[in-house]
């Protein structure tokens, strides 16, 4: 049964499947580099038939039945070529007409609050309403890139995301007088079409982060889970919090992202995704890793310690584990279509979210393998997941 | 800073007021809890004369038998006006204090240069805003950051006493129709505050306030309840003083983002 982009607009309660790309860069040699990532080897003519490969991928997913498709921000190394995934995501509104364009998303500690509500407000408009808004913190290394204190991420963060929405919603033009932003007046043309706002996502990998979203009424997004139980407490505690906030999430307000390879058979897919992993972790995580270990030992990005183990732990055991751990403890979706629909079915049984977040592109995981994992996916997978 | 305290004699009766600092003249209404004085009132008397009433029956003070409304108390405060200060100057009310100097820029709008509306109670859309039962109740509405109050400052159970004189002068706990229809008369340059942690008055009632005065700017101060005073006086000072030294211009960066300017 092939499935179809009418169908799709028929469902009103079902798991929502995104197609995520970190567009990273892909042709270097596999050696670990320290930070910052030397841009010495960059070629922008290859980056540039990168770029194609992926945005046509990127639209070609509304064809294999994705309800959204998203991208998101990172600076200063091949681990993502989107310094402002806005710009992706003002490639993919006309070429699409369904799929929700998400964003998730700009850093927000980092960046102009004000730019940002105006340019996801554009995207909003030219999309016709299809934005989905992730309002993210960022990982540690972007914090150095950008010459931001991490110990001042989180004070950010909470103002940034209080600013950004009075810009959509106030009625009137309005000042802001805060800790970390000062505007004596602020009116943005345009304003979003979503009234009140487009629907936000937050990263709640911790359980600071998982009340934040919850107090701001996003749905909560998770990826590079260590295991299935630390997801699941994640989820509670983010639950727990917006009860206490006077609000139901509802499954689609948990997002999980997972590495995602999906072939004719198991061995093809772990086949290929043993080798993006492999350029994915020695290349694209190499000088993350150490600007990371610079940024957690030094400052406060994290304001419990709690949190700060939680987050090294979690890469730790990432680092660690192989793939066939990875596969069994449910972290990676990765086989056939008929093994991937049991990896889907188990996660969800076991979380319960209600928007599972592909990120396809895993390190150098060839752009024909993908394609080809896509209409597996469309015909094989999603007829036996989409009512879960 | 030390506010001296005076004593004038109007047509209704003897108004008590205070005085500190030297300058251009600038007028302080206070809130319904009666006169605090915080550390915006000790900066800004710093830079101005700053004249606090006492409004009649508040802080201990007698009220006056014929001044039994908004618009009474506003002729008051325009008499007192004429007669201590001697002409028209910048004005600040505070939460109730701000309601009686919207209508008092209604009133005697030829007496106000610019009027600073900071939190002002008086156009609370129907049920919206919590309102305190008791003392505790009061404090935590007020304070986000209660551990700033100045240690003098008066309990808060006197200011609860305080705002029993609010059906006094028939102020409404809701909108004051009458005034909100005369609103968009008033073109005197305004600046309106808000704490974006007020539970008390609601943001609605800013914007609704923004939305009607002509010449105004609404301003929001993160991280402060509603007494903004009290939670963030460096933030409110910023604006304010901005605000009363450039008027409009208090929307440029007068200033420098270059750290190592050279």
């Amino acid at each position: 049964m092939r499935y179809t982009v009418r169908a799709t607009e028929d469902r009103t309660i079902a798991m929502k499947f995104s197609f995520f790309h970190l567009m990273p860069y892909t042709h270097l040699d596999l050696q670990s580099h320290d930070w910052p990532f030397p841009n010495r080897d960059f070629d922008p003519a290859k980056a540039s038939a990168l770029y194609k490969t992926y945005v046509e991928s990127m639209i070609h997913a509304e064809a294999c039945g994705f309800d959204w498709v998203g991208c998101n921000e990172h600076h200063f190394s091949p681990y993502g070529m989107m310094a402002n995934c806005n710009l992706i995501g003002g490639a993919l509104v006309y070429p699409t007409k369904r799929v929700k364009i998400a964003m998730i998303g700009n850093l927000v500690p980092l960046n102009n609050p004000i730019r940002i509500a105006e340019e996801y407000a554009m995207l909003d408009c030219m999309s016709g309403g299809r934005l989905v808004a992730g309002l993210m913190r960022g990982i540690p290394h972007e914090y150095l890139a950008y010459n931001i204190p991490p110990g001042e991420s989180w004070e950010r963060q909470r103002e940034a995301v209080q600013l950004i929405l009075r810009c959509w919603t106030e009625p009137e033009p309005f000042g802001w007088e805060g800790k970390h932003f000062q505007y004596r007046q602020i009116s943005i043309w345009p304003k979003p079409m979503q009234k009140p706002h487009p629907p936000l996502v937050i990263s709640a990998s911790n359980a600071d982060s998982a009340k934040f979203a919850a107090e701001m009424r996003a749905t909560m997004g998770m990826v590079l889970l260590a295991d299935l139980p630390s997801g699941k407490e994640n989820i509670r505690v983010y639950r727990e919090a917006a009860r206490e906030n006077g609000w139901e999430p509802t499954a689609e307000n948990v997002l999980v992202g997972m590495h995602t390879c999906i072939a004719e058979t198991d061995d093809e897919a772990r086949r290929w995704m043993a080798h993006g992993l492999k350029y994915f972790d020695q290349v694209l995580m190499g000088g993350l890793q150490a600007s990371q270990r610079i940024v957690l030992q030094k400052t406060r990005y994290f304001e419990s310690e709690e949190s700060r183990d939680r987050w090294k732990s979690r890469l730790d055991k990432r680092r660690t584990l192989t793939l066939d751990e990875a596969i069994e403890r449910g972290t990676v979706l990765c086989g056939s279509p008929e093994t991937v629909v049991k990896q889907i079915k188990r996660i969800h049984g076991e979380l319960g979210h209600g928007v599972f977040n592909f990120t396809v592109k895993v390190g150098t995981l060839p752009d024909e393998v993908i394609r080809r994992g896509m209409e597996l996916f469309r015909d094989r997978v999603l007829p036996h997941v989409r009512d879960l | 800073m030390q506010p001296q305290a005076h004593k004038i004699p109007l047509s209704t009766g003897e108004l008590t007021y205070f005085v500190a600092g030297e300058g251009r003249p600038l007028l302080y209404l206070h809130p319904a809890g009666g006169v605090r004085w915080t550390r915006v009132l000790e900066e800004l008397a710093k830079s101005f004369a700053l004249h606090v009433p006492v409004m009649p029956g508040f802080d201990g003070t007698r009220t006056h038998d014929t001044v039994k409304s908004m618009r009474g108390l506003a002729a008051l405060a325009g008499e007192f006006m004429e007669k201590a200060i001697a002409g028209p100057c910048d004005v600040i009310g505070c939460s109730f204090g701000g309601y009686l100097a919207a209508w008092l820029a209604a009133e005697r709008p030829e007496l106000i240069d610019h009027l600073v509306l900071e939190c002002p109670a008086g156009f609370r859309p129907k049920g919206r805003g919590e309102r305190p039962a008791d003392a505790d109740a009061l404090r935590k509405l007020l304070f986000l950051h209660p551990e700033k109050l100045p240690p003098e400052s008066k309990p808060v159970e006197q200011e609860v006493g305080n705002r029993k004189m609010l059906p006094h002068y028939g102020a409404t706990p809701d909108t004051d129709e009458e005034l909100f229809a005369r609103l968009p008369s008033i073109d005197k340059l305004t600046l309106i505050l808000h704490g974006t942690a007020d539970r008390m008055i609601p943001k609605e009632s800013v914007q609704l306030l923004k939305s009607r005065l002509p010449h105004s700017y609404l301003v929001y101060v993160w991280d402060a309840a509603h007494a903004i005073e009290v939670d963030q006086p460096e933030r409110m000072l910023a604006v304010l003083g901005s605000f009363l030294e450039r008027s409009e211009g208090f929307m440029v960066n007068w200033g420098t983002l270059a750290v190592n300017p050279g």
